[in-house]
This record gives C-alpha cells, structure tokens and sequence, in this order.
C-alpha cells in the first residue's frame, strides 16, 4: 500500500490504477495518514519556508467553533445601506456645487471639452462634404468598386440633412 | 496494447488533419474564384435594379443601371429618396450631378478599367484573411452563395458577400466590425439581370466614338444614342483623363505601419478641386480594402484640419504635418486609419 501510495506521488501509476488508489485513500483512514505522511516528508525534503503540519484537522476544527447565524440581521444592514446612500446623495450635491460653481468661472472651457471628446468618439463625426472629393478620388482605386460596380459611389454623394444643398454651395 | 491504441489513435488523427487541411486547401480556393467571378460579373452583366445602402443608423435607396456596348460599360447611379443625386461612369470617367447639375467630373486611369484582382492581391488575400464559404441564401429572389473573409488582424474589416450563383453578380455585401456589428450595408431588392435594360440615358454627348463603335455592332441601334429623351441629363462633356486622374509620380512619401499585406496599387500627382497646387495620392489595397493618402501643402486658414470622420466603413483622417495636410482615407477601421496617417513621413526622392 505504502509503495502504491508513494508511486502515485511520484506519477508513476496509470489512471485507473490512480483512481482506485484515491479511492481507497479516502476510505482508510491509515492509508490517509500515510498520504500526509509522505507530502510532509516530500515538503520537509524541499524546505519551504513553512511546513504545514495537520492543516487540514486545523481547519476543521475552527469551522467547528463558528457559530451557527440562524437569522441575518437584515434590519442592520438595511440602515446601512440607507445611512450610505443619504451620504451618496449629499456628496452628489456637494459635487454639483462645485460644477455649477467651476462652471460659471471658466464658461470658455465647455466647448474646449466638446471638442475633444468628439476626438475620442469618431464613429459619431460624419465625413462633410468638403471631403467627398477625397472620397471621390479614392474611391476610383477601390477593389470593393470592382466588386459590385459602382454601386458604393453613391457613399461619395450620400447627403446628411443638416448639409442640405452643399454640393451646390461649392460649385 | 496501450502503445499501439496510441500510435493508431495518433496515425487516424493525423490523416484526419491531412484530409482537412486539404479541404480547407480546396475550399480556399473556391472561394477565392468567386471573388474573381463577382469581379467579372460586375463589369460584363447588364442589369437594372434597386438597391439599399445602410450605414450609420441610415438608409438609402438608389436605382442602378449597368450597360454594357462593346468594350465599354455605361452605368448610372440614381438616387431615390433626399434630394436628386446621379452618377454616370463611362470608360474610366464618371460625372457627378446633384439637381441636373453637374458638381463633379472623376476619372480612372485607363489601364485600371478592368483590373480585377490581380494574382499578388489574391495571394495577399488568403495571408491576410481566412476566406470561406458560408452557405446559401436567398437574396432579392436570387439563390446566393455566401462567402465570408475574416480578417486574421484587428487592423481590416471583415467582409461578407453574396453572389449570385448564375451570374456571380453581387447580389449583397455587408462591412462587420470586430463585434460583428454591421459598419455598412448594401442589399439589393430588386434586380434585373439581362434583358432589355433602358439605354435611353445614353446620349450621343458621351463620347462619339464609342457609341459609333456601338452601333457597328449593332446593338444599340434600338436604343437610339444621340436620340436622347428631353428630360434626361445634359450633354456629358468629355474630359482629357489626364486632366483628373493625375501624373505617375515617384513623390517620396512613405507610410511605414501599412499592415502586412498592403500593397501600392498607384501613386500620382492629381489636381483637385479647390486645391491651387497638384495633390499627391498614394494607394495601397490588400485586395479587399483600399487605403488613400493625399498629401498637399496645408493652407493656413483650413478651419478644422485635424480629425476623424466616417462614413460607413469609409474612416477619414485629416492631419498637418509640418507643412503638409496629409488625409488619409479607406475602408478600414480607425485604428489603421490613425496608425497609417501617424506613419506618413518623407522619405527623399
């Protein structure tokens, strides 16, 4: 048994044979002993800085002296919650205080802030129409031109409604 | 016994890759032909049809028109919904009209006309993007194959196409981001392949030479070119192409982060309009995308010069460096984009 034990430790046992062998570990208490016995001597021989001895028992026995919560103290942690959010609220209020206040101080760096957040988000900028004659231009040379005829120029003459007529406007 | 159950295990696994890495060899190649059929079919079918251009929470729909007389395409653009816009492409030319008016006159160098994909694009496709075909699907009452190109980078589109399996005529093409949420869409919903397709559009204005080769064959004696109806579009003019398609040029300009793939496909120097000196264009196309860079000396008084624009799977990125606007333009999310422009430099003649 111990030979077995050891030889498993060493990975040296087929999978079936493994599996039979955890089993038996887990029902013989001997044999369990044996399996700590020999990790113990396995980790004394690599000298780690702790060595741990009887954790698992340890472990155990701690659990064992918890004691058993039967009803949660639901009203407690309810006034908590109340408690944090009115803390929430009056620091939201503070902050909006100190908004409004910077807001009316520096009005010109509104729109400065606008401007570069329309950098981080370029999928919502639309190309202008100024730039349809780089669209044009390009679009000449697309391999997607041959694919399907011409039909992605309509993307150089697509108009957005707030550019009404600006095609006219260039000429 | 374990031995040998694991070498025959190993031996079946390893003709199971044999056999599909063969299919999936084969497979490839299919779907690479489509494309060139897609590419053939777009210049060499003639159809009339309606179709729908979806991008960015929008929809538009347009009527297209496709001729084709000898040796040469004629193809119109309408739009139908907004405001009246028409685009008509004839050999290499095309002409912009918003309102009846013409805005625009482009031009495609002429030995671009029918460059379908070339074998180093191809080539440069299956390196850069895992091509497969996805099934059949029924589109505008056509049977469609489906054939989808997965980037193998964070740096191109992926790309889905259906084509008609009679003519490999792009019946559908959608644009899909690395979510997988559709950047742009475009759909027909009806069409018409062959038969008798309106020339009445073709007016004799176009280019005299053309249409009389055109009747020589005698096909488009019934569509009477030159007998133009009242209400179409006025007189085409016939521009020189080098007046707009540029002067092939070896400008210095490099782009050194062009990702893996992207080939210079063109680079000239071409006037613009509303630019006082010649622009110079550079393209690179991995055989799918296509990206552009304009590089001209930076007007003082441009008002917002730098930034990022989009339009469908179209990224527009302007810049100044030093003393030169460079823009880049392509199908190809903002990242490259971004990461091209910032890698734009001069490198001498």
């Amino acid at each position: 048994m111990k030979q077995e034990i050891s030889a498993l430790m060493d990975g040296e046992l087929f999978e079936d044979e493994a599996d039979s062998l955890l089993e038996l570990v887990k029902l013989e208490s001997g044999a369990h002993k044996d399996w700590e016995m020999y990790h113990l001597i396995g980790d004394v021989l690599r000298q780690p800085e702790y060595i741990h001895c009887g954790l698992s028992a340890k472990v155990h026995g701690r659990l064992q002296d918890e004691p058993t919560v039967l009803a949660p103290r639901v009203r407690a942690v309810k006034q908590k919650i109340r408690t944090f959010a009115l803390s929430a609220v009056a620091s939201l209020a503070a902050v909006s205080v100190v908004a409004w206040m910077s807001l009316q101080i520096t009005h010109e760096a509104a729109p400065q802030m606008a401007m570069q957040q329309n950098g981080l988000h370029p999928a919502s900028a639309q190309i202008k129409s100024k730039s349809n004659d780089y669209l044009m231009a390009h679009q000449e040379f697309s391999p997607s031109t041959d694919m399907n005829g011409g039909a992605y120029y309509i993307r150089n003459v697509s108009y957005s409604p707030d550019e009404n007529g600006a095609w006219d406007k260039q000429q | 016994m374990r031995k040998s159950a694991l070498s025959g295990g190993l031996l079946l696994g390893g003709l199971l890759l044999l056999v599909a890495t063969n299919a999936c060899a084969g497979g490839r190649q299919n779907s690479l032909d489509w494309l060139k059929t897609v590419a053939f079919a777009a210049h060499q079918t003639e159809y009339s049809g309606v179709f729908v251009y979806q991008y960015d929470n929008r929809v538009e729909t347009s009527r297209i028109t496709h001729v084709v007389e000898q040796d040469s395409e004629y193809e119109r653009l309408e739009s139908l919904d907004g405001p009246k816009r028409e685009i008509i492409r004839h050999h290499g030319q095309v002409w912009c009209y918003i309102n009846r008016k013409m805005v625009q006159v482009g031009s495609r160098q002429a030995h671009n006309r029918f460059p379908a994909l070339l074998p180093e694009q191809m080539s440069a496709l299956s390196e850069n993007y895992l091509v497969k075909e996805a099934g059949m699907e029924r589109v505008a009452g056509y049977n469609a194959q489906v054939i989808l190109f997965q980037p193998k980078d964070n740096l191109r589109y992926t790309r889905k196409i259906w084509a008609h399996t009679d003519s490999g005529l792009l019946l559908k093409a959608a644009v899909l981001d690395d979510k997988n949420h559709a950047v742009e869409q475009y759909a027909f919903t009806q069409l018409q392949i062959g038969g008798a397709v309106d020339r009445s559009w073709i007016k004799q204005g176009t280019a005299d030479s053309d249409a009389a080769s055109g009747k020589q064959a005698g096909k488009s004696s019934r569509a009477g070119m030159g007998l133009a109806v009242s209400d179409s579009l006025p007189i085409m003019h016939k521009v020189p192409e080098t007046a707009m398609s540029g002067i092939p040029v070896n400008s210095g300009w490099v782009a050194d982060a062009m990702p893996a793939g992207f080939k210079k496909i063109m680079e000239v120097e071409r006037p613009m309009r509303g630019k006082h000196a010649p622009v110079t264009q550079l393209v690179f196309s991995d055989g799918l995308s296509a990206i552009s860079i304009f590089i001209e000396l930076s007007d003082e008084d441009e008002d917002d010069v730098e930034g990022l624009t989009s339009r469908g799977a179209v990224n527009l990125y302007h810049k100044v460096v030093g003393k030169h606007l460079i823009t880049v333009v392509g199908e190809a999310p903002p990242r490259m984009v971004m990461q091209t422009l910032d890698s734009v430099r001069y490198n001498g003649k």
